[in-house]
């Protein structure tokens, strides 16, 4: 198991949790992601991901104007996509509680 | 800034080329931003595309499987297949809109489409002649005959209009065989018509030219009857025309044997002498009731040989007729036996 298969199952969490704060753009967000230790995150991954949340009406895009480089558009979290980032963000803080447990019983290293 | 707009554009095409087996409207919707979101790339860091990203071919793999898209493992043929298919239509349907225009409609398909009942009727007609063709072995005119009966040709026509109009309102619905049927046979249909154009069009350029004129003056000719300047018949004459090619006419209806050529059309003329049209002059073997051809020149100059010698002995010598003495008036033969008394 590596970290790009899991990431398959929380890319979306983690595009909702680091557009709740700040809207971003596409290469902004995969910085973001990287920053945040998602080092093998892969942009068509982001892009991907991306178009599949605003197809799912979780996100509203805007295009802000540049003067020194191509137009960016912007990603931002709406009503639906708050909500949705709330109960998947409960759900894996439950679903990664109990893997802790599961592998602390069994003196599994960190 | 080291990409260029055209390494964007070509980059976005290798992906949607990579996912063209999927639903156009999936892939549209996935690609719709690419280009934007690539030059968003470019201004970030240096280095080409294909550098940063990866082949478009990989970015597309990963790019179908973060938007939750079917996958696919290997692109077999089908999916070649399907893509080829895809950029055919994508460009027809390009070609469709600008050539829809010129005609005064907005696709060229919908001026089409208004044409489409003709067609119905089109080749219900092409299936007639069909019918036609099978039925009377190959030769057709114009119009559909069936079994070489035209009222019976024209009725199958109607039918087949109705049947074909009662078809292309439903072939909307038509799918699986029936629909893939419908087009194999139009498909036929227009081969056939194709062939029977060529057939007519054949036809019609070779008629001018045909040697054969409808009213040929020496049609009629059977036979050819040479005669010299003294009326008499010449036998086995030839005819040549001015190129020295021998000049042809009639046929030799009459003779029994073939000619030791061959070709009873290489013998001489005339084919048959006993049919001459002017009787042969001297010798008048067999009594001809034919009219004689008067010799050229002076007509008058020899006598007719007809009229001399045969018409000079009147039959008078019949001895019957010597005892008549009615013209005893002249004959005064008895009465002069007295002539002793004139003695006295």
């Amino acid at each position: 198991m590596d970290t790009t298969q899991l990431l398959k199952g929380v890319l979306d969490l983690a595009v909702l949790a680091v557009l709740r704060d700040e809207d971003g753009y596409g290469y902004d967000i995969l910085r973001r992601l990287r920053e945040a230790g998602l080092e093998e995150v892969g942009d068509a991954s982001v892009y991907g991901t991306l178009r599949r949340l605003f197809a799912a009406g979780l996100l509203t895009t805007y295009v802000v104007p540049s003067e020194s480089g191509p137009h960016r558009k912007y990603y931002s979290l709406n009503a639906a996509g708050r909500d949705q980032l709330t109960r998947s963000g409960k759900l894996w803080r439950s679903f990664a509680t109990t893997m802790d447990a599961l592998l602390d019983e069994r003196g599994v290293a960190a | 800034m080291t990409v260029t707009e055209q390494e964007i554009t070509e980059y976005v095409e290798r992906v949607r080329a990579a996912l063209a087996d999927l639903p156009a409207a999936v892939r549209d919707e996935l690609t719709e931003d690419l280009a934007e979101h690539l030059a968003e790339v470019a201004a970030e860091a240096g280095g080409s595309l294909v550098d940063r990203l990866g082949a478009p071919e990989a970015y597309a793999a990963e790019l179908r499987a973060a938007a939750g898209a079917p996958s696919v493992g290997r692109r077999t043929l089908d999916h070649r297949l399907a893509a080829a298919v895809h950029r055919t239509r994508g460009r027809l349907r390009t070609l469709d809109a600008r050539l829809g225009p010129p005609l005064g409609y907005a696709t060229a398909s919908e001026f089409l489409r208004l044409l489409r009942p003709a067609w119905w009727v089109l080749r219900a007609y092409l299936a007639a002649m069909l019918v036609t063709t099978v039925s009377t072995g190959g030769s057709f005119g114009l119009l559909p005959r069936f079994g070489g009966e035209l009222l019976a040709g024209l009725m199958l026509l109607a039918g087949l209009v109705l049947v074909s109009v009662w078809l292309g309102r439903r072939s909307e619905g038509l799918h699986g065989w029936p629909r893939w049927a419908l087009h194999a046979s139009s498909v036929v249909l227009v081969v056939f018509a194709l062939a029977g154009l060529a057939n007519a069009e054949n036809r019609a350029g070779y008629y001018p030219y045909d040697p054969i004129a409808v009213n040929n003056p020496y049609d009629a000719v059977r036979d050819v009857f040479v005669y010299d300047s003294e009326g008499r018949l010449v036998e086995n004459a030839r005819l040549f025309d001015q190129d020295g090619n021998p000049i042809r006419l009639g046929y030799p209806d009459c003779v029994d044997e073939w000619d030791a050529n061959g070709n009873p059309l290489l013998r001489p003329y005339p084919y048959c002498p006993d049919r001459a049209p002017f009787a042969p002059r001297a010798p008048a073997h067999h009594p001809s009731t034919a009219p004689v051809l008067p010799p050229l020149g002076t007509p008058s100059a020899t006598p007719d040989p007809t009229v001399g010698p045969t018409g000079t002995a009147p039959p008078s010598a019949t001895p019957s007729g010597t005892p008549e003495p009615t013209g005893s008036a002249g004959t005064p033969a008895p009465t002069a036996t007295p002539a002793p008394t004139a003695t006295r």
